[in-house]
């Protein structure tokens, strides 16, 4: 077990950028992959995709960002890597749709962001467990899925 | 490039917060009441905060059981449903925690035991660094497979009350495998809080995945 307290700065930082470039050819980097559902710990355990499993602490004000430099020395860095973030984009067909729907993404606890006319779901499960809940207005085509990426 | 390593990694943590919710009767006050004493005995130094609907009733009954310093547990009451306060708007279980940290300096876990809920509860990584879902068989053994956010997405689900299945006509055995299923093979399990069995198991979780001790 690697323990890492906090963050010493981010990938892209100028300051690491020699040391990191020379890791890389040497194959020294390596990625811990965090699921963007668990991006707002303080603690947890994750293996590396090179096998290092690493215990992380954070203090209670830092945030995890991707690309967050966790480790550094002469043989190996670590760097965050966020889990691609899947999101669920969806229009209402009127006005009175996008009430029905806003008020199910509300009951529901959805995370949600908004783009134009577009109500865009942050996903923390497979997708089709979020289709089933608002399946009658999909198949009544009040609310329209633009896309899933 | 110096062979000095860049890290905080000796820097002192802030105690680990650890959530636990569930339905009303699945045994949370209880599973605390024996967590207490199954941590303090691996010398691990903790504080405790419960939240109740318009109530200090939990943290009341955890003051009075003798088994941790009066001081040390905290109450939070919702006012409203219980997960407005673990999810939606954490700032009064944050602040309650902050406070014990300044309180008891060293501290190195808080349990926070949230008021009994719906499968729907979950709490918010802004909250907690890892949180169980606790269950009961008395509650019916179809609970699993009715996919709840709590049961799902808790890092640990706790199936307590074990020692009943047999008197509710619950086949344990299916229940936690379907437990097991939906979580997609995330860890669950068994507890008779009663009678202080599987409480281990769920310390030495807590001490490899929240403490690093493992």
């Amino acid at each position: 077990m690697l323990r890492l307290h906090g963050i010493m700065g981010r990938a892209d930082d100028r300051a690491y950028a020699r040391q990191l470039h020379a890791l890389e050819h040497r194959g020294g980097i390596e990625l811990l992959f965090v699921p963007p559902a668990d991006a707002g710990r303080k603690r947890f355990r994750l293996t590396t995709d090179r096998g290092t499993d690493c215990a992380v602490s954070l203090d209670r004000d830092e945030e995890l960002v991707d690309g967050a430099l966790l480790h550094l020395d002469a043989d190996r860095a670590i760097i965050v890597r966020f889990g691609e973030q899947q999101v669920w984009r969806l229009k209402a067909r009127d006005d009175a749709s996008a009430l029905k729907l806003g008020w199910h993404a509300g009951n529901l606890h959805w995370r949600v962001r908004f783009e134009g006319d577009h109500l865009v779901v942050l996903l923390d499960a497979p997708i089709d467990t979020y289709r089933a809940r608002i399946r009658p207005l999909l198949d009544a085509g009040e609310v329209v899925e633009r896309d899933h990426v | 490039m110096s062979r000095l390593a860049l890290t905080r990694a000796d820097e002192p943590m802030t105690a680990a917060r650890v959530g636990i919710g569930g339905p009303v009767g699945s045994g949370k006050t209880a599973l605390v009441e024996r967590l207490i004493p199954a941590l303090q005995t691996r010398g691990i130094d903790i504080a405790v905060i419960t939240n109740d609907l318009v109530t200090a009733e939990d943290a009341e009954r955890v003051r009075r059981s003798g088994l941790i310093d009066p001081e040390r547990v905290s109450a939070v009451e919702a006012g409203a449903c219980p997960h407005t306060v673990i999810r939606e708007d954490p700032t009064l279980n944050i602040e309650a925690a902050d406070e014990l940290e300044r309180r008891f300096p060293g501290v190195e876990l808080i349990l926070l035991e949230s008021g009994g809920d719906n499968l729907a509860s979950t709490f918010s990584r802004d909250l907690t660094d890892f949180w169980m879902f606790v269950i009961d068989v008395a509650g019916g053994d179809d609970i699993p497979r009715k996919r709840g956010p709590g049961v799902i997405r808790a890092d640990l689900l706790v199936i307590n009350k074990v020692d009943l299945a047999p008197h509710v006509g619950v086949d344990l055995g299916r229940m936690q495998r379907e437990a097991t299923e939906v979580r997609g093979g995330r860890p669950v399990l068994l507890t008779n809080c009663r009678r202080g069995e599987g409480i281990e198991a769920i310390v030495d979780l807590l001490e490899r995945e929240v403490l690093f001790r493992k």
